[in-house]
């Protein structure tokens, strides 16, 4: 009797399991499994292990010197250590041959004609595989420009301008696993205005290029749909990597704003984020990039209560859900704590797969070498083929899929409010139950639906 | 004998540049004609600098307007062909010297160099901010490039960089050439004499604003000229590419470290600064460092730039030669 009733609680446990999981691993294409990951003991950034040979070739163009070097940095590590793992497990099969994957660091100082220059030298020089880029949208542009030249597949992983997207400017050679302006600005509108339904007085700050006019225009466009009483009391788009952000504060200052939402990254949105609270004003910033943790440090646990992230890799509280998740972080962060030295052994690389943008990196190019380990090539046309539709499941189980017609990734985005150590627990939820002592980080999340901020398509876009 | 080398030299040089695209590949290809195109930039602020003694800390934006001028029009007009795209980036450049050149030919020394730089950092500001006809900070970008034709005769597709280098060369070569020549005109002289002596100059009954403002229309027009092909070779322009204060000291930086009042002097320095740059480039992500102290290095050591050592070395050398001779001829 009693194992009858064991074996009917079996088959109940598999059905349920079965009801579960099964149709999740069924909806994509492929997943990233912790299980499989090689042993990461000896993965040092500052001393990578370069295969040599025949191999996969990825050039990270990024800032590596100038005002953003850092940024280089946060690409660097993520990108490389998804690289060290699979070339630990054997590297991927392609073309009928195993080849190791090869990560080369190609910098364009954040400079258009600099940023030609050095990726034509990896494509017609280093004959690489795939060009990963970058921070600015201006540059991606460039990028996807000399990709469409050559043919060669490049993957937009921190450039965020729908426009490079867009009828103009689209390359069939190029897909965005990043998120998008548009999707950001219309998540933040739809969070303020439908789950949190609090403030109602918006200033926008973002940087004069394309990447700042498109996000502002998304944060635009989502009030009206989704919180048509807010009121946008102030806009200004400043140059980038400023310094002085004293003009634009005391106008912030003076127009009655609840929120300052910008669309800033580092140097600018630690500098803006910094000078704010310098001049005592204490608005919460809804934001993309005000996570670099140095910074945030620096401005302590008061200045950054309370800002709200619009994060492209986080997941609903809690955010570790499976003891592999668990695995691969404590992996990463171990080193990070014992091994790593400077800058990879700062604030900012505290985390890495946990959260946040160095997460996504790293997830982004798990997707990409996912994408050519099933193409068995690569061969650009192969890989289009299988990136086009394709979906894959991150680490922290969300779902990432790339539209076929314009080569942008649908996806769910969360909003993150930051708040003091000691009420990160709902979040960060294992030892030791914080992100980090001297400043505020992830606490409550919210989850902003993908079909709510589907990717901008342009209708002019005809494939 | 020494006519004939020199005869030998140009053919070889003119075969390599013929066959340049096949001989070192389009990587290099681009890289060279980089350089042509700042060399022509260098070698347009050489007319003011070294040749009539004016220096200019804006001198980018007549390239930048040059190259904004191809762009808009390419972007904004439809079916224009590619020689008229140039031409109307040169006449904006043109245009910009003229509107320019009532003023800057009354004044000299630091009030030009000043005012320059003034005028430069407004037409920057003023790029920035008119987005809608300049595209801002991200410029104006990825603009179809029209093939080079000549109608019932021929179509050359100029997406190739290949094809594009020829056309880029043509052009750009072609360019130095007039200018070349511009400068061994009398006019050339006359440049000569106001940077050594305008007052002499006046005396003389030659008209010093006036001349200036030929020079100042030259050296704009062709800095457009560069500025245009740049624009079209890079398929972008952008305010902080074309009119950053960066960008004018370029050509000061070339021309001092090839040799100021030498003709050839910026095209030198031009060679020498993309040599070092696609050299350091490889190694070190600090490449302005290096610039920077090898421009250090010029000015303490060099002041005459690269083509003064080789001048020096050869008055040296030629100098003991001729002494020598003229000692064995005597005993």
């Amino acid at each position: 009797m009693k194992s009858t009733k064991m074996i009917f609680s079996a088959i109940i446990a598999i059905c349920c399991f079965c009801l579960v999981a099964v149709p999740q691993t069924l909806a994509v294409n492929d997943a990233f499994d912790p299980g499989k990951m090689a042993d990461m003991s000896d993965f040092d950034p500052s001393n990578p292990v370069t295969p040599s040979g025949d191999t996969i070739k990825i050039a990270i163009v990024a800032s590596f010197s100038g005002p953003a070097a850092f940024v280089g940095e946060i690409f660097y590590a993520p990108v490389l250590w998804a690289a060290h793992d699979i070339n630990k497990r054997g590297g991927i099969m392609v073309d009928g041959k195993r080849k190791k994957v090869q990560v080369i660091r190609a910098d364009h100082m954040s400079q258009v004609p600099q940023a030609k220059k050095i990726t034509e030298r990896m494509v017609l020089q280093e004959k690489v595989d795939v060009l990963w880029g970058t921070n600015g949208s201006h540059l991606m542009k460039v990028i996807n420009q000399v990709a469409k030249k050559y043919k060669t597949i490049a993957q937009c992983t921190a450039a965020l301008s729908d426009d490079l997207y867009d009828h103009k400017n689209f390359t069939r050679y190029s897909f965005m696993t990043s998120f998008q302006t548009d999707q950001i600005g219309r998540a933040a509108a739809y969070y303020y205005g439908q789950i949190r339904k609090k403030e109602k007085k918006f200033y926008i700050l973002c940087q004069d290029y394309l990447f700042g006019h498109a996000m502002a225009n998304g944060f635009k466009k989502g009030l009206k749909q989704y919180f048509p009483e807010a009121e946008i009391v102030g806009e200004d788009y400043h140059k980038l990597f400023l310094t002085d952000f004293a003009p634009y504060l005391t106008k912030i200052k003076a127009s009655g704003a609840e929120v300052v939402y910008t669309g800033d990254w580092i140097p600018d949105a630690a500098n803006l984020a910094k000078q704010a609270r310098q001049m005592g004003m204490m608005l919460p910033f809804a934001h993309t990039f005000l996570d670099e943790p140095n910074f945030l440090h620096e401005v302590g646990i008061e200045g950054t209560k309370g800002l709200i992230q619009i994060g492209q890799y986080a997941t609903t509280n809690p955010n570790f859900k499976n003891a592999g998740q668990i695995m691969v972080y404590r992996a990463w962060n171990n080193l990070w704590k014992n091994k790593w030295t400077k800058p990879f052994n700062t604030y900012t690389f505290k985390h890495g797969p946990g959260g946040g943008n160095i997460g996504s990196y790293m997830m982004q190019t798990y997707w990409l070498l996912s994408v050519i380990e099933r193409a068995g090539s690569t061969d650009p046309e192969k890989i289009i083929k299988t990136w086009e539709g394709d979906t894959y499941q991150l680490l922290n189980g969300k779902v990432m899929t790339m539209r076929a017609v314009d080569h942008k990734a649908i996806q769910d985005l969360h909003a993150i409010e930051y708040v003091p150590p000691e009420e990160q627990k709902v979040n960060f939820n294992i030892e030791p139950y914080r992100w980090y002592d001297g400043c505020s980080g992830g606490g409550p999340v919210s989850r902003i639906p993908a079909d709510k901020i589907m990717p901008l398509l342009d209708p002019e876009l005809k494939r | 004998m020494k006519k004939t080398v020199q005869w030998i030299i140009l053919a070889v040089a003119a075969g390599i540049l013929m066959f340049f695209p096949a001989l070192f590949g389009i990587y290099f290809t681009n890289v060279f004609l980089t350089f042509v195109i700042f060399a022509l930039f260098a070698t347009t602020l050489n007319l003011l600098l070294g040749f009539t003694g004016l220096l200019s800390f804006g001198h980018a934006m007549f390239f930048g307007v040059g190259g904004y001028g191809t762009a808009i029009a390419l972007e904004r007009i439809e079916g224009l062909p590619l020689i008229l795209a140039v031409l109307i980036g040169v006449m904006a450049a043109v245009a910009l010297a003229l509107i320019l050149c009532p003023i800057m030919v009354r004044v000299s020394g630091t009030a030009f160099a000043m005012l320059h730089l003034a005028f430069g950092q407004l037409i920057y500001v003023l790029a920035l901010k008119l987005r809608d006809i300049t595209g801002g900070e991200d410029g104006i970008g990825g603009f179809d490039i029209p093939p080079f034709s000549i109608p019932g005769v021929v179509s050359v597709d100029m997406t190739d960089p290949s094809n594009f280098y020829y056309f880029g060369m043509i052009v750009l070569v072609g360019s130095l050439a007039i200018l070349w020549f511009f400068t061994k005109t009398p006019f050339g002289s006359i440049m000569v004499g106001i940077r050594d002596n305008a007052n002499r100059v006046d005396y003389m009954g030659f008209k010093v604003p006036q001349s200036k403002a030929v020079i100042y229309l030259f050296a704009g027009g062709f800095a457009g000229v560069a500025g245009s092909i740049y624009a079209l070779f890079q398929n972008l322009i952008s305010a902080s590419d074309a009119f950053h204060i960066l960008v004018s000291f370029v050509p000061v930086m070339m021309t001092m470290v090839g040799g100021i009042g030498s003709f050839f002097g910026p095209v030198v320095g031009a060679g020498i600064f993309g040599i070092l740059e696609e050299l350091t480039s490889r190694y070190t992500e600090q490449v302005e460092l290096v610039m920077g102290l090898i421009l250090i290095l010029v000015i303490m050591y060099a002041p005459m730039g690269f083509l003064g050592i080789v001048q020096i070395l050869k008055e040296k050398w030629f100098g003991k030669m001729s002494q020598q001779a003229g000692a064995e001829e005597a005993s």
